[in-house]
């Protein structure tokens, strides 16, 4: 099959970006997004151009490398799937596709369909850790957690990390992904001790990253390719609410041992 | 050129570069930890593994049975000092990961879940359902970032080491985002760069798996220990290599020749039994089900595919519930790239490239021969894995040993004074190699693309599942004339942001440098324990062979091989019984 592929190109972070159109001419159905792009990046190659850049790694959907938008959707047309896991059988012989980057403020491009997610990263710092002493000598024995709780945890803590919930997003709020990861450690009795600090620290650094306010849109869970649904974000409201009403620690910074 | 400076150097972000880190920054918070990786921490290759992490925690279970299945399972050759550390320490190390967040699966009593797994005499394996190593990696990333002395050089990919008065004093590395060179002192380096999985054609591995660290110490003098031992995994998809992992199994899954036959009851595994028993047929070891598939196929047994010869994995029997339940991922997997659902239909699979038993000689702090010097994780050779490493051994060795690694480095570094001036020389010797040859290197002819077939189809055809003493001798002419070929490389790709073509040509020099152990300790260990069979030496020969080859850098010339005994504490060799 053929495809048409508007991408976005942009040299740096700083140089402006433009479309530029590439045709990928027999290309076989059974073969991933991403071997399309390899095949394309040959002949670029091959023909003395700079490849287009774009980030992978496990090619399994689990490792969040990947990740962009085709015709504006994030990971593409197919419902719970990273653009890895995509293949060309999805789409039609002839078609147009558009390549762009998750488009956030808080995710700035650094070339091509490559930006940078380490605000992600600066949220997690914020709390998303557990910090209650269990360095030196673990107990001889494991915490009893309930089957149910883990396996809710691991809904949660099914998150990538690979930014499609903000890229969806049409305020570009970080809040299916905040609220993951502040789930899964406030559902196991490990994370009880610091659950109020945790979401209260988690959900301003989220501000300070300058993403966007959540206004129940739902995007996100629509193109989150764990399929991760927006109930933990009233799990998240609920557990804000209810630090509210709490006493205030200091924040942590550094974790004393 | 950029400088920059800290105490440890951590070259890698996976399970076992995390932890390291995380050992340092515990044990000595006064010390400026660095962690460096090629990829985003998250996206390191520990967050592919599937099936579990193993660790004594049920009653019933000993340390020495851990011990033992460990030892026979490697043909007698792990160290045995190594693995009594190694059981001794694992189950604290999983609780601690617990206790840092790690969702562990559970029983309906609230107590850790453990799963079988091949070759292991008792149910050891811990799992977050079969997606371990995500939730572990994702447990030791969101650990790390709370110790502000862990800084962090992602996407940074290191080319060489720096080694000065007999040290390794730190690293040279390019910042992918910007091409810009640095390096970055340090008074102790833990190397964590996982394996090398890349030098085959058909491989579990991801594209990042170029054994780096592996030829990053060969080339700074460190020997590199039992190469010749490559495992094969049972049940990999053709084609793309995805592996279906042994979880599968050990819930029951039955290997299936093209007449729907138990094959593996003919090979003296045991006999069919309708469900799992341990140590026995399908939970027999790694490289026995891959050796008994080239047989199947030897047998005319096997399936054939546009993509060759197959057999089939069969869990229709487990029902949907319980593959929804526990193997979800591998149904996932199925689903999204053969098309096929394994609740009604049979999984086509062969054996595949997966893990690299052999790696960087350490001892059992993970300090290597050259001081300053440590390693970690599948990089290190400890060696715990012998001549065939167990399922699930794997991620607690990179917690066991990535912590021992970090409190010794660490130690060593607290007594230290700043690096020799001289390091930077080299540092700038190693910018003007990186730019004449990665950088300019037109008008030259070689393309990466055909060299890395060349090397692949040459390892495929030497250094497989059954292999002999001619065809690696003239695989070991191949390689190194591919190394010398290596020097006219042609290079198209002259920007500095994100050149993915200069990696890849760094990337396939390692390579190079690896297969070339692995070949040349192959040819020269002239006997068959475990994963390494040679057809024209079929027998174990414990008189001559009770030894790790260790492989030192020649300057002109194939590796040279060494041997050092292998240590033996209260298991002496015997034969290894499965399924009996
Ligand atoms: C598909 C699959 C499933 C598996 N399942 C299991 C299982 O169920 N149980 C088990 O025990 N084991 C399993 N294993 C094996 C186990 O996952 C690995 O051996 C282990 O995760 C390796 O961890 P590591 O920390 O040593 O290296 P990795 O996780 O591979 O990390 C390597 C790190 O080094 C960095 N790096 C490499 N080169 C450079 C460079 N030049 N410059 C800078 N940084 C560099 C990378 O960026 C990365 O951060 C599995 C392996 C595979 C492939
Ligand atoms: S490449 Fe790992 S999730 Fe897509």
């Amino acid at each position: 099959m053929n495809l048409t592929l508007r991408v976005w190109r942009q040299k740096n972070a700083h140089a402006r970006g433009r479309f530029v159109t590439y045709e990928a001419r027999n290309v076989s159905p059974d073969m991933s997004f991403l071997e399309m792009l390899d095949v394309v990046n040959e002949e670029l190659i091959g023909r003395e151009q700079e490849p287009i850049a774009f980030e992978h790694d496990c090619r399994e959907g689990i490792c969040g490398a990947c990740g962009f938008m085709i015709n504006g959707i994030a990971h593409g047309p197919k419902r719970g799937t990273t653009v890895c896991q995509l293949h060309l059988r999805t789409f039609r012989d002839g078609d147009h596709l558009t390549l762009e980057p998750w488009r956030a403020k808080a995710f700035p491009v650094i070339k091509d369909l490559v930006v940078d997610r380490g605000a992600f990263d600066r949220i997690i710092q914020a709390g998303g850790f557990i910090s209650a002493p269990a360095g030196a000598a673990p107990d001889a024995n494991a915490i009893l957690v309930p089957k149910e709780d883990v396996e809710l945890a691991f809904d949660a803590a099914a998150c990538i990390g690979c930014g499609a919930c903000v890229a969806a997003c049409p305020n570009a709020s970080a809040m299916l992904f905040t609220a993951a990861k502040v789930s899964h450690l406030g559902l196991l009795p490990q994370g009880q001790p610091e659950r109020n600090d945790r979401v209260r620290n988690m959900v301003a650094a989220m501000d300070r990253e300058m993403f966007g306010g959540c206004t129940n849109m739902g995007e996100c869970q629509a193109v989150c390719p764990k399929e991760i649904t927006i109930a933990f974000i009233a799990r998240l409201n609920h557990d804000l609410l209810a630090a509210s009403f709490k006493g205030r620690k200091p924040p942590r910074t550094a974790a004393s041992p | 050129m950029d400088l920059s400076a800290c105490d440890v150097l951590v070259v890698g972000g996976g399970g076992a570069g995390l932890r390291a880190a995380i050992a340092v920054a515990e044990t000595h918070p006064n010390l400026r930890v660095a962690v460096i990786s090629k990829v985003y921490p998250m996206r390191s290759h520990t967050v592919s593994a599937e099936g579990g992490a193993a660790a004594v925690i049920k009653p019933g279970d000993s340390l020495e049975e851990h011990a033992y299945d460990t030892i026979s399972g490697g043909d007698w050759l792990c160290d045995q000092d190594a693995v009594e550390a190694f059981v001794r320490e694992a189950p604290a190390e999983m609780l601690r990961l617990e206790h840092w967040g790690c969702p562990w699966n559970r029983e309906p009593d609230g107590s850790i879940a453990v799963r079988p797994f091949g070759g292991m005499k008792a149910q050891r394996t811990w799992f977050a359902a079969d997606k371990t190593g995500f939730h572990m990696l994702h447990t030791l990333f969101q650990t790390t970032l709370k110790y502000d002395v862990i800084q962090r050089y992602d996407e940074f990919f290191v080319t060489k080491l720096l080694v000065d008065e007999g040290r390794c004093q730190g690293v040279v590395a390019i910042e992918l985002g910007t091409g810009k060179i640095h390096a970055i002192t340090a008074k102790a380096v833990i190397l964590c760069t996982g394996g090398c999985g890349k030098v085959f054609p058909f491989t579990t591995n991801a594209n990042i798996k170029n054994g780096d660290g592996m030829a990053l110490a060969y080339r700074a003098g460190a020997p590199l220990k039992d190469m010749e031992f490559v495992q094969y995994h049972p049940t990999g998809l053709p084609f793309t290599g995805i592996l279906i992992t042994e979880a599968a199994r050990s819930e029951g899954g039955w290997l299936l020749n093209k007449d729907g036959y138990r094959y593996l009851q003919d090979y003296d595994l045991g006999k069919p039994e309708p469900r799992p028993v341990l140590r026995s047929m399908e939970l027999g070891p790694r490289d026995r089900l891959s050796q008994a598939f080239v047989k199947e196929q030897e047998k005319g047994r096997t399936l054939e595919g546009p993509y060759g010869h197959y057999v089939h994995l069969d869990l229709r029997h487990l029902g949907e519930k319980l593959i929804d339940k526990k193997l979800p991922f591998v149904r996932e997997l199925c689903l999204k790239y053969v098309g096929i659902d394994p609740v009604k239909e049979m999984i086509p699979v062969r054996p595949v490239v997966h893990y690299m038993m052999g790696g960087v000689s350490t001892d059992i702090d993970g300090a290597t021969p050259l001081p300053g010097l440590y390693a970690a994780g599948e990089v290190a050779c400890v060696s715990i894995n012998g001549a065939n490493r167990l399922g699930s051994n794997s991620l607690p060795e990179c917690l066991v040993f990535g912590a021992r690694a970090g409190k010794v480095a660490a130690a060593f570094a607290a007594e230290l004074k700043a690096p020799s001036p001289s390091v930077l020389t080299q540092a700038h010797d190693e910018e003007r190699r990186l730019e004449e040859k990665f950088r300019r290197g037109r008008g030259a002819k070689e393309r990466i693309a055909t060299l890395r077939a060349e090397m692949h189809e040459t390892m495929e055809e030497s250094a497989g599942i059954y292999r002999n003493g001619p065809a690696l001798q003239k695989a070991a002419d191949k390689l190194r004339s591919l190394q010398e070929r290596f020097r006219h490389l042609t290079l198209d790709d002259h920007s500095y942001t994100f050149n993915t073509e200069q990696t890849a040509a760094l990337e396939l020099s390692y390579m190079l440098d690896v297969a070339e152990t692995i070949v040349q300790s192959a040819l020269q260990r002239t006997e068959s324990r475990g994963s390494h069979q040679r057809t024209d030496y079929p027998e174990r020969d414990d008189k001559n062979f009770l030894g790790h080859a260790l492989a030192y850098r020649a300057e002109d010339g194939p590796p040279r091989i060494e041997w050092v005994p292998v240590t033996i504490t209260r298991w002496p060799p015997g034969q290894r019984v499965y399924g009996r």
